[in-house]
């Protein structure tokens, strides 16, 4: 019985061993794939460029503007990084906030999904006649779309540490300061990242959509330039650049958590 | 480190309105190994809580010579080891021993020995900058085992550490706290359903009756160690432990 459950696994590890180096071109190769498809559908149907580029105008827009496009990508990321950092920070305090002071969880949370429930397209406007046209509420957005799944996420961590490691530092008699320095909050970093891998690329979107709304610079702004004179192929080039950032910023979450959660991931 | 006494006066608990102890009486003097058997659900891990402090009983009282669990526990004179080892994923081998003295740490017995040196009596002395998932079981109980050695407790209060181990292993290791026990000589009080291994290691065997808990009697075992399972006055304290659970167990029915 055992053998045979275990044969089909071992074909399966052997068979991930030889493929390995394809895995890791996979995500390329299906990309690749969809562009040519796209290439080829968009020729066959004899679509207008003004109307549905092909990626083939895209890109040549793309690297005739590449140091206009960068920079724009370039404003547009610190902003989202900025946004990102200043969610994690608002929603790991609250969470710490109502696990150390319980009577809190109803007003925060309360106020937290309204806050969520709140379209950012009807905030960001209003930010900006406040603010102005600089990074300001950018981040501001930014800030407010990635708290509350962090804040969730936190608190869940927090409160999900096993009886038995609990029961051992009470034995000590270990503060609560103590149970949260050396077991909460370590175990709550695997809840952090899952929180990050998906707030991650949701923080450009959040810098993208605040810039839609009024901005001096960044892909916000390109888009919307592109958007109002109907030029698809830098519309598209800006989408491009934008999703290659999405990328980074979450391989990036990604290797940080391989690093931080080294007993999760023990190869490496 | 001084060994406690464990004192219990007609302790009852209830959760809800569901008795999970009813007017336990013990008394463990210093430096006795004393194992509390009973079938599962019978209440001895809520016994042991109660013990520690972790909840308060619904009536009755607990004193750690003389004094209310808390104490006790305040001065960092319970060794507590549960079934599941309890460790820290994030923190090697040493640094969970560590751990033991950094918490609490004004509190720490004169007597506490150098982590490393724990380590080399559990026999992990190679393991120090190990990560526990990549220990087996046993080791993980080894670890476990040195924390509580680390502390000096006076008290260790265990609820079966060595239940989820296979056979040998268990053997082996329960082998290992007697002889820790002759060497620290703490006071312990140690949970199993085992009852070879309740009368292998103890100086007392107490029986524990299922809902609610209450105490069947008691079964003292003037052996010499080390103990041979075989030996007929060996299967004579065995029987007296069975009627004790089986006299239970019509009493339940």
């Amino acid at each position: 019985m055992v053998r045979e459950k275990i044969a089909p696994m071992r074909i399966w590890a052997q068979l991930c061993t030889i493929c390995r180096p394809a895995q890791n071109w996979s995500g390329a190769g299906l990309v690749a794939a969809v562009l040519a498809l796209w290439e080829i559908a968009a020729r066959l149907a004899d679509i207008p460029s003004y109307l549905f580029p092909t990626p083939m105008v895209v890109f040549r827009y793309l690297f005739a503007h590449l140091g206009d496009l960068l920079l724009a990508g370039g404003v547009t990321l610190l902003e989202a990084v900025a946004g990102l950092l200043l969610g994690t920070a608002a929603g790991v305090t609250l969470a710490i906030l109502i696990l150390f002071w319980q009577q809190a969880e109803q007003g925060v949370m309360s106020l937290a999904i309204l806050i969520k429930s709140t379209p950012v397209i009807a905030i960001a406007p209003i930010l900006t006649i406040w603010l102005g046209f600089g990074p300001g509420p950018k981040v501001i957005v930014t800030a407010l779309l990635t708290f509350f799944p962090v804040l969730i996420n936190a608190l869940t961590g927090f409160r999900t540490v096993e009886d038995a490691l609990l029961d051992w530092l009470r034995s000590l008699n270990a503060t609560p300061r103590e149970i949260f320095l050396h077991a909460r909050w370590p175990g709550a970093r695997p809840f952090l990242f899952a929180a990050l891998r998906t707030v991650g690329p949701l923080a450009l979107i959040g810098a993208v959509v605040a810039e839609w709304m009024g901005a001096s610079s960044g892909l916000g702004r390109v888009m919307w330039l592109a958007y109002t004179s109907l030029n698809m192929p830098a519309l598209f080039a800006a989408v491009f650049i934008l999703t290659a950032l999405s990328t980074a910023v979450y391989q990036t979450i990604v290797w940080l958590e391989k690093r931080a959660l080294f007993w999760v991931y023990p190869s490496n | 480190m001084k060994a406690l006494d464990i004192r219990v006066d007609a302790l009852s608990h209830f959760y809800g309105r569901f008795p999970a102890l009813q007017n336990v009486h013990l008394h463990i003097n210093c430096g006795e190994f004393v194992s509390l058997v009973g079938v599962s659900g019978c209440g001895k891990s809520t016994l042991m809580r109660l013990i520690v402090g972790l909840q308060p009983p619904t009536q009755g009282s607990i004193w750690l010579n003389g004094q209310p669990p808390a104490v006790a526990r305040a001065a960092k004179q319970i060794g507590w080891m549960a079934q599941q080892a309890a460790l820290l994923p994030w923190r090697t081998v040493l640094e969970q021993v560590q751990l033991a003295q950094k918490i609490n740490p004004q509190n720490n017995s004169t007597a506490v020995a150098h982590p490393q040196d724990l380590l080399k009596i559990v026999g992990l002395n190679d393991f120090a900058q190990a990560y526990p998932l990549t220990l087996s079981g046993g080791m993980q109980q080894r670890v476990a085992l040195a924390r509580t050695l680390a502390i000096g407790a006076a008290v260790w209060l265990m609820d079966e550490p060595f239940a989820a181990l296979d056979e040998l292993t268990r053997e082996a290791l329960a082998a290992e706290v007697l002889q820790l026990w002759q060497q620290f000589q703490p006071t312990v009080l140690w949970i199993t359903h085992n009852l070879h291994e309740a009368i292998r290691l103890s100086d007392r065997v107490i029986v524990l009756t299922p809902r609610p808990g209450t105490v069947a009697g008691e079964v003292g075992v003037p052996l010499s160690h080390p103990r041979d399972d075989t030996s007929g006055e060996f299967q004579v304290i065995l029987r007296q432990v069975r009627a004790l659970l089986r006299w239970e167990k019509n009493d339940g029915a």
